[in-house]
């Protein structure tokens, strides 16, 4: 029922109660949608009124900015309050909001995640500048109108909604009574639960998934039509009279509140007193500076600092900057390894507050990206900490700024399609596994085909049902509506004043935490700053490798005095010796190296970001090798692209580089080329990359540019959108890569210890970085009660450092109660299993160490270990006293079991250490003549290119890239180390059942050798399943016992 | 000769597969199908699986995903341990006419007491052929295995050993090699017998019994006593039930009371069986098929003579389908009879047997075979009852429907203004001819079910002043004044 416009009637109409999907599986629709039809329909006024929340509003306000009629948009919330009926609250003005936000903040607070509580008496005070639209619930009318009338004297409306239902006539009688009894205005005010009358179908399915029931099921609740969307002004005026239409026109004249009249203030205790924020924040970069550049400051940097400064003044970020330095000068107090990255690694300012580590003379520095005045919005600097201890960092902001001041950044999770597909399923009665079925058919790969498309296609009946059709349209609406609140990993929003004011605060789904309603992206079109206080998993190894190295090589280092560009270390790393290293230990990292074979920092930062979707998909990987291998001219297809592509050699690697290449190469103004970075961030949420390909191609061709090289960068901008990497942003990575790589090459035991103790993080199990670790020649000791500590330790030994393994590894020990016995461990260790146990230690703790072969020097062998430990449980066992008496021995150690075969304590080792220090299993094939003909990962290295080899090994990893086109990497792992194998996907369809399940795998394939780069291409694939079967029978005869 | 006494018990590790198996055609028993269960949240595994799809390399207990990734057409379905323990109960019936004391070891096993079976049947060997033609009858995968105590015989049949021998040393050497994964004692305490490195039973029985229950309690020392048969606990034994019940997953969606008639057929034979056992004959029979969505169908079929052959009850049963109509298609069906009556007395009787019961049921009782009676006779739409549903649509909010005498829906409209009296089928009208009173009420809905309608309702009187409902169809709000008007409805 599109309504046409009837330009003549000269009353524009108002929707005071529009409510969005930020109302959850409530409002269906987008906020802008909202927006985009009140345009078309002339709306005066647009209410957002959504449940408790003003959650959607900044998307609204986003709208709003396209809009040049004369609309405006009015913030609100309904509440459902019990007894009362529904209370719509508007804002009037500034004060009025923050009064609503401190409202939805009150009510949230007194429950938990995603429902709130409101009662009358919650509305009668502190929101004098707030207009209220009252549906009352009848009953108690007149008790309830002299309260309200009172808190709202000539701000309360009585707010009558007409969709033509049965009841209708009834209740336009009862307004028209409530009229008499309170003389209160009554004004129309529909329920618009979606722009146009389609959408009521979504709006069912959205009421079936909010009840958890089919449709069929629900239909007593859902509406009797489709008459909630926005509706026109002549269909307005059919439908209510004119007094009570009109009586909205005064409402939308009182209010006069922009989003944009929100400003932030800053916490101000951080400047002492006498100084102004500037002079305070000059003061401590020139400080800093002096650490910085003990040598004095280079007058191009100085220059860069001054220039930093006055923008920063002008901007007034000064207190942003000065509160990051706070928390991470706490960090530095307490120990915690930190990082600023992103942006502001392109800040000089930031680099001598100690905020970031990035030299600004190691990467060309781009202040603009960080801030920018034509770009108006706020720098982003994002802080990682050391993974175990950045609650510390959080606890000390919430202490310091208290909790009406801090609050985390939401995150809002949206429905995909696989979530969208199985509730609108569900909703329309399919089940489980049909779902399921469908949904594996889909190659959410395959981006030329939709997945509705695909889906048609192999399910031809699909399509050809009623219900089918439903499903694939209703899951295509339903996409990208949001589903809930969650909290942003690490963005703090801190303030002033109290932040409720500013945004309405609810709890977090984690104890102790609270988010505001807003996400990072409504927080920067409002310009307000958050401060990302991220987990980094690498700065807890860094600080213990550090550490390790000060106590036990006496070399104190701190991440900045590791010494820079060892070219032993980058040999290692063009070895691809790469285990453990932050951010180029993958597999697909791993193949780049000996290509790319960085020798300086600024290679490490390209290698960091070439091995990303970006490039990948834009095909500028292989002309950045070539023009590094000199095999082809480094050329340039204009001046201009010149400027932003020599760092790279005349190919853009990095998003930034092509933003620019965006403007320069194709005309973009600077607030298009903003549009585009905002649009990559988010395109796979909702697709808006499309409008710039047309753009961006056009742009380029009439400036001259060949068509491929505008396609491949049109390329490299979707694929940057999957996850980009802008240059400041990989050589804070880069950073500390060299560090752990720094490590790796001096100090590999301390290097190994480190990254062990701070598991689980990266790419590698404990396992694998062991099994690298003894591949590097350092001894591990095994678990031992009477040595290891918790955690895992160095120990010298005649010939180097040795790497003691901690009772960590053991599963299902508990810290406390393992270290109350380490405490009490006496200097030559417990002498005996009672010893243990009047230490404080459980039968089931003992059990477990038995279990691990951690008791080997007290009790012997695994077996014997356990059996004894076993009789330790017995006094613990009910009713077995009276057994007990029966026999006459005391059962200790009575019978001597045979020792386990090597192959039963490797799988033992593993299914209670995950880890072992045996013999690797494939050495035990070997020695058992298991493997006839089958090479070793170290003997491919002499093998011929195109040779036909069998290999075998452990499958330690199994990856499809989505960039590798169908292509299976599988890694397989022996003694000797890693072999590379990749399977085709027609040999993975031939022979699926090795390709997916096995765990041992014998490979028959022909090496590729290109320079250090070393492939098996597969060709036959064998289960390793009845080797390993054989093993253990060859176990099982040398361990009978009688 | 051993004069031990001897257990046997019959494991049957895919009884709800088989089951299923049976009831499809030979094309289809040759596609690959799985049964499986979902452990905790997420992970759904393979718990049984035919010969299909064992060669296209599906394992039990491997995941769902991988299985049907191995073959792309596999059919899975749920596993539902109280549906096998179902069948087990009848596999239970049907041995008990050779086998009096047969123990219930849900969902998977019956324990059978044989010894005193040898001189009825001619010795083991006897009992043994009686047992294998039974069986050969259905199509079972399974297992026996005898024991010197019911926990030897379970372990060895469950551990998949055929061994049927008399002699209790060979029952020992059997017992000695089965692994500790199949020794029946709780998971901890087997990983924990693992973690000593006591892989088998044999080993197991080798050690102190005292050092044993020293570290493992009391439950090792009554396993230990049973494993070695110094123990032998008491069974509680089968008994046949006095009623009835047996329901037939189809598989596929049935669309006609014809096509039901062969799964009917097993169902009637199993009846039989069951008549059989206890000299029994029935009157009256329910048949109930089960739909996706919708209510059950329920049929009740009344004989004038008391029957127990599977053909007497299948002709009749037949005749009696034959006026029906399967509105919707069923997924089960099910049989039920409850009112038995000893084959000598044999008197028929037109009305409900049971005169003598509790009255206050009985009302309601006779009102149900009353109706079930008239639609046998008069089909099924002939007895109709009104009904309220939850619809926004009048024709589906009120509604005739066959009848069941049953609970009463809470309905959407229940206090709307709604006309009492709803013509079955809108009249066109002349609007010209009514006055308008009150409207418009818009109702648009049931997009879901291609039944989808979009109509303004008024309440008006026409040139009579009678009060009546009427509609126009809209298609939109431009064109309304085209559009043709209906009477829906009186109100007086």
């Amino acid at each position: 029922m599109a309504g046409t416009v009837n330009r003549s009637v000269s009353w524009r109409p108002s929707a005071l109660n529009c409510v969005t999907n930020y109302s959850f599986l409530y409002g269906a629709a987008h906020p802008h949608e909202y927006i985009e039809r009140a345009v078309q329909l002339d709306y005066r006024a647009i209410a957002i009124t959504d449940e408790c929340s003003v959650a959607g509003v900044v998307r609204a306000f986003v709208a709003m900015k396209a809009v040049t009629a004369d609309l405006t948009l009015l913030i609100g919330s309904f509440f459902v309050v019990p007894e009362v009926g529904t209370l719509i609250v508007l804002a009037r003005n500034r004060r009025g909001y923050g009064q609503l936000c401190r409202l939805i903040s009150l009510g949230r607070s007194r429950c938990a995640k995603g429902s709130y509580q409101v009662c009358i008496d919650d509305f009668l005070q502190g929101l004098d500048d707030c207009l209220l639209l009252w549906r009352p619930q009848e009953k108690r009318f007149s008790e309830q109108v002299t309260r309200l009338r009172q808190a709202f004297p000539e701000r309360l409306w009585l707010a009558y909604a007409r969709h033509y239902h049965a009841n209708d006539r009834i209740e336009v009688r009862t307004y028209q009574h409530y009229q008499r009894i309170s003389q209160l205005p009554v004004v129309a005010v529909d329920e618009v639960l979606y722009p146009q009358a389609e959408r009521q179908k979504l709006h069912d399915v959205m009421t079936a998934i909010r009840h958890r029931q089919t449709i069929t099921e629900v239909k007593a609740q859902l509406r009797p039509n489709a008459e909630h969307y926005l509706r026109s002004a002549a269909q307005l005026q059919r439908c209510y009279p004119s007094q009570w239409l009109h009586a909205a026109d005064g409402i939308v004249a009182q209010c006069d509140f922009k989003l944009s009249e929100l400003s932030y203030e800053y916490p101000a205790e951080l400047v002492p007193e006498g100084l102004s924020a500037t002079e305070h924040l000059r003061q401590l970069a020139y400080a800093g500076a002096k650490q910085r550049f003990p040598e004095g400051l280079r007058s191009d940097v100085q220059a860069k600092l001054e220039k930093e400064l006055s923008l920063i003044a002008e901007l007034k970020y000064e207190y942003f900057f000065l509160t990051i330095h706070d928390i991470v000068q706490f960090a530095q107090q307490c120990g915690i390894l930190y990082q600023g990255r992103g942006s502001a690694a392109n800040s000089v300012v930031c680099y001598c507050l100690q905020i970031t580590a990035v030299n600004p003379d190691q990467i060309d520095v781009l202040f603009e990206r960080f801030i920018s005045k034509e770009r108006d919005e706020p720098p982003d600097i994002d802080v990682d900490f050391e993974h175990q201890r950045r609650e510390e960092v959080i606890q000390y902001i919430y202490k310091k700024y208290g909790r009406d001041r801090a609050a985390l950044a939401a995150t809002v999770i949206r429905y995909r399609l696989r979530s969208a597909f199985r509730d609108v399923g569900k909703a329309l009665g399919f089940n489980e596994q049909e779902l399921g079925h469908y949904l594996r058919q889909i190659d959410r790969r395959d981006q030329d085909t939709p997945w509705h498309a695909q889906l048609a296609l192999l399910q031809k009946g699909l399509p050809e049902t009623e219900r089918g059709r439903w499903l694939l349209q209703l899951t295509e609406e339903l996409r990208g509506f949001p589903r809930h609140l969650s909290q942003h990993v690490g963005g703090f929003v801190i303030a002033a004043g109290p932040l409720a004011d500013l945004v309405p605060i609810e709890h977090a789904s984690m104890a102790d935490r609270t988010v505001i309603q807003w996400d990072k992206d409504d927080l920067e079109t409002l310009k307000l700053i958050k401060v990302d206080v991220l987990a980094l998993g690498m700065l807890s190894a860094l600080r213990r490798m550090l550490q390790l190295v000060a106590e036990h090589y006496q070399r104190p280092l701190d991440l900045a005095t590791i010494p820079t560009e060892d070219p032993k270390v980058y040999q290692m790393l063009q070895r691809a010796d790469s285990v453990g290293v932050f951010q180029i230990e993958s597999r697909a990292q791993m193949n780049m190296l000996p290509r790319l074979r960085p020798a300086t920092f600024y290679d490490l930062v390209v290698q960091i970001a070439i091995v990303r979707p970006g490039p990948i998909q834009g095909d500028m990987v292989h002309p950045y090798l070539r023009r590094r291998a000199g095999e082809e001219a480094v050329t340039y297809p204009s001046e201009e692209v010149r400027q932003v592509t020599e760092r790279t050699l005349g190919v853009p690697i990095f998003q930034e580089q092509v933003i620019k290449l965006a403007m320069v190469a194709a005309g973009f103004s600077g607030g298009e080329a903003d549009q585009l970075r905002r649009a990559m961030a988010n395109w796979r949420s909702t697709g808006e990359l499309q409008q710039f390909e047309q753009r961006l191609i056009a742009g380029m061709q009439e400036r001259g540019y060949r068509l491929d090289f505008a396609q491949r960068i049109y390329q490299q901008i979707c694929g940057f959108g999957e996850y980009g990497f802008p240059e400041s942003h990989s050589a804070s990575f880069a950073n500390l890569a060299y560090a752990s790589a720094w490590f790796k090459y001096h100090y590999p035991a301390a290097f190994y210890c480190g990254l062990l103790n701070s598991l689980p993080m990266g790419f590698y199990s404990a396992d694998q970085l062991i099994q690298d670790a003894r591949r590097h020649d350092i001894a591990i000791l095994p678990v031992d009660i009477q040595t290891s500590a918790w955690q895992h330790q160095l120990v010298p030994m005649q010939n180097g450092m040795a790497l003691r393994l901690g009772l960590c590894l053991v599963r299902g020990l508990v810290e406390k109660q393992v270290q109350v016995l380490l405490a009490q461990r006496p200097a030559n260790g417990f002498a005996s299993l009672s010893a243990l146990r009047q230490a404080g230690a459980s039968p089931a703790l003992l059990q477990r160490l038995a279990a691990a072969d951690a008791l080997k020097k007290i009790t012997g062998h695994r077996y014997q270990s356990q059996w004894q430990t076993l009789a330790e449980q017995a006094e613990q066992l009910p009713l077995f006293a009276t057994v007990e008496n029966s026999i006459a021995t005391t059962p200790q150690a009575s019978i001597t079991l045979a020792p386990p075969s090597e192959v039963k304590d490797l799988a033992a080792d593993y299914r209670v250490l995950g880890a072992s220090i045996r013999r690797h299993p494939l050495a035990l094939l070997r020695e058992k003549k298991l493997l006839r003909g089958v090479r070793t990962a170290a003997e491919l290295v002499s093998c011929r290119h195109q040779q036909i080899v069998q290999v075998a090994g452990l499958v330690t990893c199994r990856q499809r890239p989505g960039t590798a086109g169908g292509v299976t990497f599988i890694t397989l792992e022996d003694e000797t180390g890693m072999v590379n194998v990749v399977v085709w996907q027609a040999t993975a369809r031939a022979q699926r059942q090795e390709y997916l399940t096995a765990k041992l795998l014998k490979v028959v394939g022909t090496v590729e050798i290109h320079g250090e780069v070393i492939h098996v291409i597969a060709g036959r694939l064998e289960d390793g399943a009845p080797l390993l079967a054989q093993l253990e029978m060859e176990g099982k005869r040398s361990r009978d016992f009688h | 000769m051993s004069q031990t006494k001897l257990w046997w018990y019959l494991h049957v590790p895919q009884l709800l597969l088989d089951e299923q198996l049976s009831l499809q055609s030979k094309a289809q028993q040759q596609q690959p199908q799985v049964l499986c269960t979902s452990d905790g949240q997420h992970r759904r595994q393979v718990v049984q699986a035919n010969r299909a799809a064992v060669a296209g390399g599906v394992r039990l207990g491997m995941a769902e995903v991988t299985a049907s990734t191995l073959l792309p057409d596999l059919q899975q379905r749920d596993y539902n341990e109280a549906r096998e323990t179902q069948v087990l109960r009848r596999l239970a019936q049907w041995l008990h006419q050779d086998i009096a004391q047969i123990a219930l070891y849900p969902p998977q096993g019956l324990l059978l007491a044989v010894h005193d079976l040898q001189r009825m049947y001619g010795g083991y060997a006897g009992v043994q052929r009686q047992l294998q033609r039974r069986l050969r009858g259905i199509s079972v995968q399974y297992v026996v295995a005898a024991g010197y105590s019911p926990l030897v015989a379970r372990i060895l049949a469950q551990s998949g050993k055929n061994v049927l021998s008399t002699e209790k040393a060979a029952l020992q050497q059997a017992l000695g090699q089965v692994p500790i994964t199949q020794s029946l004692l709780p998971p901890h305490q087997q990983q924990q017998l693992q973690d000593v490195g006591i892989e088998q039973l044999g080993p197991l029985l080798a050690l102190p019994v005292a050092e044993l229950g020293a570290r493992f309690g009391r439950s090792m020392l009554s396993y230990m006593a049973q494993l070695k048969g110094e123990l032998l606990p008491p069974q509680q034994w089968y008994r046949p039930p006095l009623r009835f019940r047996e329901r037939l997953d189809l598989l596929t969606e049935v669309a006609s009371w014809q096509q039901l008639l062969f799964p009917l057929r097993r169902l009637l034979q199993q009846l039989e069986a069951f008549l059989q056992v206890r000299q029994l004959s029935v009157t009256e029979l329910a048949l109930i098929a089960h739909h996706r969505d919708k209510r059950q169908t329920f049929v009740r079929v009344a004989f004038a003579l008391p029957l127990w052959r599977q053909r007497d009850m299948l002709q009749l049963v037949q005749l009696q389908l034959e006026r029906q109509q399967l509105k919707t298609p069923a997924l089960e069906l099910s049989l039920r009879a409850e009112d038995f009556s000893a084959r000598e007395a044999q008197h028929g009787s037109w009305l409900p047997a049971q005169q003598d019961a509790h009255a206050q049921r009985n009302e309601q009782r006779q009102l149900q075979a009353l109706v079930g009676k008239l639609q046998a006779r008069l089909g099924e739409q002939a007895v109709q009852q009104a009904q309220l549903a939850q619809d926004w649509r009048p024709e589906r909010a009120q509604y005739w429907q066959a009848s069941a005498v049953d609970e009463q829906p809470t309905a959407t409209g229940a206090n709307l203004p709604r006309p009492l009296w709803l013509l079955p089928e809108a009249e066109p009208i002349n609007v010209s001819d009514w006055q308008l009173q009150w409207g418009p009420e818009r109702l648009q809905s049931g997009w879901w079910d291609g039944q989808s309608m979009v109509r303004d309702y008024f309440i008006a009187l026409d040139r009579w002043q009678r009060q009546g409902w009427i509609y126009r169809a809209c298609v939109n709000e431009q064109s309304a004044s085209n559009e043709q008007w209906y009477l829906h409805g009186w109100y007086s």
